[in-house]
């Protein structure tokens, strides 16, 4: 067993508390970029995240990976979640898990 | 048949392995717990059990939200998927932590089952909580990959669901824990309470004022075992259990009608607790 890395749940908004830190998040694509994608957090905020990723890009994709900076992410994993992902209970779920409930993730 | 099953125990009894020891446990509140009712399915955080007290050498015997876990659920992703000869070994990360798991392949079921994971996809996985020697893994019965990925919020929204339930339950039984999906008779020290054994309904704390027999016929009507009953439980069946007579339990059920805590169900005789279980 090894908790010593989580990922954490989180949004735009939440991203720069992590920085640094091992994150994970949902973000709607909105165009590519060199070396990376630029997309929209569940929380209707700009995030750029680096990497190289898996094509076709489909609406939502999760992306884990390292917090570089307030908006933008270093992506280790990618996955496509499809085009009918709920980002509202996704939202808040980053705000209980880094809220009331942070005890349960990190 | 009679004589046959006479006949095996005679093989046995001469020493060694004796099957009808091995249902025996040692200790005889857990032989009431062993029961498929009193071992639900727990969605937990890799987390959460990372933290869950050992409450004894029993290389199965977790604590978590003062609940006995025995059977969990988790969702995360699979790595390091290895193939051996009579198991799938692999590690589940679900975002708070990694665990071991493996799953045993005995039948071409299994074996389809684990052919179809592979490093990186997502999974919920149903299994039984081991330990031993201090280090914690999953034996799964059920793998199962995500096709909608709403799987995955639904499941730690569960999770703090289930936990706040529990922890609210163990703050509402003001140290003595009943029969919460359990009937651990183990002590807690971490926590700091002592388990009481199954059956034993300590009425001398109050929750939201009530007080006595209402008291202690609410806690029976709220244990899990009694949650989950359709057609509630009849009064003959509370005033046989709690051993106290049948129009004491009518009368407080009707105080805790109007309280609006407990309703009758298929009769005026079998009531539920409104509690949510």
């Amino acid at each position: 067993m090894d908790t010593s890395s989580p990922a954490v749940f989180l949004n735009a908004k939440l991203l720069p508390m992590h920085v640094r830190r091992r994150v994970r998040a949902v973000i709607q694509v909105v165009r590519p970029s060199g070396g990376g994608v630029v997309g929209k957090s569940i929380d209707e905020k700009q995030l750029v995240v680096k990497g190289s990723p898996p094509l076709p890009l489909i609406s939502h994709v999760e992306v884990i990976g390292i917090a570089d900076s307030n908006q933008s992410i270093h992506v280790e994993i990618w996955t496509n979640f499809g085009d009918t992902f709920d980002m509202y209970n996704y939202n808040k779920l980053c705000l209980f898990a880094n809220g009331e409930y942070k005890h349960l993730f990190i | 048949m009679y004589a046959n099953q006479f006949e095996g125990s005679a093989a046995f009894s001469g020493g060694g392995f004796m099957p009808s020891q091995a249902t025996q446990t040692a200790d005889p509140f857990f032989s009431t717990s062993k029961n498929r009712d009193s071992q639900p399915l727990l969605p937990l955080t890799v987390k959460q059990i990372s933290e869950a007290f050992q409450s004894s050498d029993d290389k199965s015997n977790f604590l978590i939200d003062g609940v006995d876990v025995n059977n969990v659920k988790l969702v995360g992703m699979v790595f390091n998927k290895t193939e051996r000869v009579t198991d799938v070994f692999f590690v589940l990360d679900d975002g708070t932590g990694r665990i071991d798991c493996n799953r045993w392949v005995n039948e071409a079921v299994d074996t389809k089952e684990v052919e179809g994971i592979s490093d990186g996809m997502y999974v919920r996985v149903h299994g039984h909580l081991k330990g031993f020697q201090g280090k914690r893994h999953l034996v799964a019965f059920s793998i199962r990959p995500l096709t909608d990925y709403n799987e995955i919020p639904y499941h730690f929204v569960e999770c703090m669901y289930v936990h706040s339930y529990n922890t609210k339950l163990q703050k509402q039984q003001g140290g003595a824990s009943t029969v919460n999906m359990t009937s651990s008779a183990v002590s807690t020290p971490s926590k700091g309470y002592q388990a009481a054994p199954p059956n034993q309904y300590v009425g001398n704390y109050g929750i939201d004022g009530l007080k006595g027999i209402d008291q202690v016929v609410m806690d029976y009507l709220q244990q899990p075992a009694c949650l989950t009953r359709e057609k509630g439980v009849h009064v003959t069946e509370i005033s046989q259990q709690l051993n106290m007579p049948v129009d004491k339990i009518t009368i407080s059920i009707k105080a805790l009608e109007e309280e609006g805590l407990v309703y009758s169900t298929i009769d005026e005789y079998h009531f539920k607790s409104t509690g949510n279980g």
